[in-house]
């Protein structure tokens, strides 16, 4: 039954409406408005001085600039970074998912487990594996100390990069996995009867009923994950501090708008923008790929 | 129903309505407008009313716990309607990012700055960027302490150089510190019969003796890549004839990354790191001090301003200090260089500005100054005796006071990795980095030097 009668009262549900929608815009769409504009200017950020717009400078100097090449290297950075955390992630979480999904015993406290790390949260767990990779006697050094080697992990040109997205898909693998789970535990038992009847066994059965079944659940798994991956910056922060060629172009956001001994807001805006293109673009590109493919399945 | 209905739209409202005008109210100024000073703490600083000061601080053990154990309770106890909220974060750039984000909000009282006013582009460098402290004083976001009676206390010398801008005192800098030298083991010293070194051989002669009993002979902090540097900065201290000619000469062309003296100095910063102990480039900074107070090291490359840390770990630590000698003339190596260390600084629209003049009035009595620079290992700005031996110990090489390199350097904007901050990049040589020569860094320095030249 329509709760609101007749008269101005019908109009109450869009009213309610009204106000969710006026905290997103004011939270959220307006601040990514002056973003935008902040990008077109010489503001610094700075209460009480005078600023200028000055069209599209700051684009410009991000691309031309004398170290673009080092932004460029940020840019592959980030791709790398993204391509191998949407891969692995989720091929891992899909594996566990399928796993705890069978009836085992204490399975729900390997999927409490297995999420955990996501509650931690980025100090926490970056404090975890500094410890674990501390190469001051941390038990991966002793580790490496019995094949005769050693290394300086997180201070390492070689490896620095490759353990913080070994940490990352340590920290949101969880995630997946319970996206995955809920996608696994939607698919109704008779399909598997009757692929079962037909003959389908062990790989042929996920080929044909659960990988089709759960492509909802793959598009949204990628989907974060790009997002995600392309927007990380703050266990870079926590781990490296985005040195040792660690730095991607989230990262670099955060620097110019915050780690820089110059305040200078209008070029950190553009940097901003420029990051949210790059992440729109990957993720509506993914997404129109996926959604088709869901259709095709 | 529809009585119910109304009355939960008007709630709504109330609520949306209170909380547009909570986002206007507690913003202030939004970079375009004047704020009006009134953002931060509700509490006046006249009468007795109740007072919160908001201090920022970085994490510095010593001058953390002297603020906390001595200052704060005998500042509250003088004046006890006043609170202080004394806000410490990581020095690096946690430090920067809160600094800014308070500021620029008059969201704090009195902050501490990380050096004094230094890098404020001069008529040889064209283009180079303001650093933050000058756009905050440019924008009228420093209270200007130039009547301030407190000021008088300060050495006049110290006052010019490191407080002052345009004119105008902005800062009260708490002392002097030295980074260009290296901690020493003297008990490890004795036992292998090591003297001081005053030479560059004489260096290597102590580095291979305690590398052929086992020793290590340095440790380095490797992971936030600036504690090496500080060793770095004493080769260049050492090294170059004239620093501030040299980076002036950088900007006109008339020296260059590649030049002898410079190569010298990655030269032999690629030596002492050969000497440093393993997995130094993942040894952050607050693991250095327990290496070394356990005796793990001989030698550690640090700032004087930690001495305290390392005797407080071990009390029967026998430990001294030696600039990093670089060159084969005993003479040239005989002085620490440095720089101004921390400076207070009152916001300038901020609602308890009085109080927070008290508060550096406090700080700058002559008996609150001695007991800071005491605890903080600081070389005084004010004309007080230091209680410290190891204070004492080092002031054969403090004969007149030598800015280090990142108090000289003026970078240029936009500059690429190999030559950007405020220190020379050993940190990319082997064994720390990928660059096997130190010909090949230079040579990627000035490349990414003459690309950021001004157009």
């Amino acid at each position: 039954m329509y709760p609101f009668g007749k008269g101005l009262s019908r109009y109450v549900p869009l009213l309610l409406l009204m106000i969710p929608v006026a905290l997103y815009v004011l939270l959220a769409v307006g601040p990514s408005m002056v973003t935008i504009v902040f990008s077109l200017t010489d503001a610094t950020g700075i209460p009480g001085t005078s600023w200028k717009f000055i069209g599209f400078d700051n684009y410009k100097e991000f691309f031309t600039a004398s170290n673009a090449s080092d932004q460029v290297r940020a840019i592959s950075r980030s791709l790398y970074f993204a391509f191998a955390v949407v891969l692995i992630q989720n091929a891992v979480a899909l594996l566990i998912a399928i796993i705890v999904n069978k009836r085992l015993r204490g399975d729900v406290f390997y999927r409490a487990t297995y999420f955990l790390p996501v509650v931690l949260g980025v100090t926490v767990s970056g404090l975890i594996w500094q410890m674990l990779f501390n190469p001051m006697g941390g038990p991966a050094q002793k580790l490496l100390n019995v094949f005769g080697t050693q290394s300086n992990f997180f201070g390492s040109y070689d490896i620095a990069f490759e353990l913080i997205i070994f940490v990352q898909i340590w920290m949101y693998m969880g995630y997946s996995m319970t996206i995955f789970l809920a996608g696994l535990q939607a698919i109704p038992k008779d399909l598997y009867e009757a692929g079962y009847m037909d003959g389908a066994r062990g790989w042929a059965s996920f080929r044909h009923i659960t990988f089709p079944m759960i492509a909802p659940a793959i598009t949204v798994n990628i989907l974060l994950s790009i997002i995600g991956g392309l927007q990380t910056f703050d266990i870079i922060y926590v781990l490296t501090g985005g040195k040792f060629e660690t730095s991607t172009l989230a990262f670099n956001v955060f620097a110019a708008a915050f780690a820089t001994t110059t305040s200078d807001f209008g070029r950190a805006s553009a940097i901003a923008m420029i990051q949210f293109v790059f992440v729109f673009a990957f993720a509506i590109v993914a997404m129109l790929y996926f959604r088709k493919r869901e259709v095709e399945l | 129903m529809r009585k119910h209905s109304v009355w939960l739209l008007l709630m709504a409202f109330v609520l949306v309505l209170s909380a547009c005008s909570g986002g206007n109210g507690g913003n202030g100024g939004n970079g375009s407008g004047t704020p009006d000073g009134n953002s931060g703490s509700t509490n006046s600083s006249d009468g007795g009313e109740q007072v919160t000061l908001r201090v920022l601080h970085w994490i510095n053990e010593p001058v953390n716990k002297y603020m906390e154990d001595v200052f704060i309770p005998q500042f509250e106890e003088k004046y006890p309607n006043v609170k202080i909220d004394y806000t410490t974060v990581p020095s690096d750039e946690t430090y920067d990012q809160l600094m800014q984000t308070r500021v620029n909000a008059n969201d704090a009282d009195v902050v501490a700055y990380k050096s004094s006013f230094v890098g404020a582009p001069q008529e040889w460098s064209p283009g180079a960027a303001d650093p933050l402290w000058k756009q905050w004083a440019d924008a009228g976001l420093l209270a200007d302490l130039t009547g301030e009676d407190f000021i008088a206390n300060y050495n006049p010398v110290d006052v010019e150089n490191a407080m002052t801008y345009d004119s105008k005192v902005y800062g009260v800098n708490m002392g002097k510190v030295s980074f260009t030298g290296l901690f020493y083991n003297k008990d490890i010293f004795a036992q292998y019969d090591l003297d001081v070194p005053t030479t560059w051989d004489e260096f290597m002669v102590v580095l291979n003796t305690l590398n052929d009993n086992g020793v290590t002979p340095i440790g380095f902090a490797g992971k936030e890549v600036w504690p090496i540097n500080l060793a770095v900065q004493g080769l260049q201290a050492t090294i170059h004839e004239d620093q501030l000619a040299y980076i002036k000469g950088l900007w006109t062309g008339e020296t260059k990354f590649t030049d002898p003296a410079a190569i010298e100095v990655l030269e032999k910063a690629q030596i002492m790191m050969n000497y440093a102990q393993n997995g130094f480039m993942g040894t952050d900074y607050g693991t250095l001090p327990s290496l070394f107070a356990a005796g793990q090291v001989a030698m550690a490359a640090d700032g004087t301003w930690n001495a305290a840390t390392y005797q407080g770990l071990n009390p029967d630590l026998n430990l001294g200090y030696f600039p990093v000698p670089g060159s084969s003339d005993p003479a040239d190596n005989a002085n620490l260089a440095g720089k101004y260390d921390m400076t207070w600084m009152v916001v300038e629209k901020s609602s308890n500005k009085d109080w927070a003049l008290t508060f550096l009035e406090e700080m700058s009595t002559r008996d609150n100054y001695t007991a800071f620079v005491n605890a903080a290992g600081f070389l005084p700005t004010q004309d007080v005796t230091v209680d410290s031996e190891f204070i004492n110990d080092i002031t054969p090489y403090l004969g007149e006071f030598i800015l280090a390199w990142d108090q000289l350097a003026i970078n240029r904007e936009n500059v690429g990795q190999y030559a950007d901050g405020s220190s020379p990049h050993a940190e990319f040589l082997k064994p720390a980095g990928p660059l096997e020569t130190p010909q090949e860094l230079a040579d990627l320095s000035q490349k990414d030097w003459d690309a950021a030249a001004p157009k």
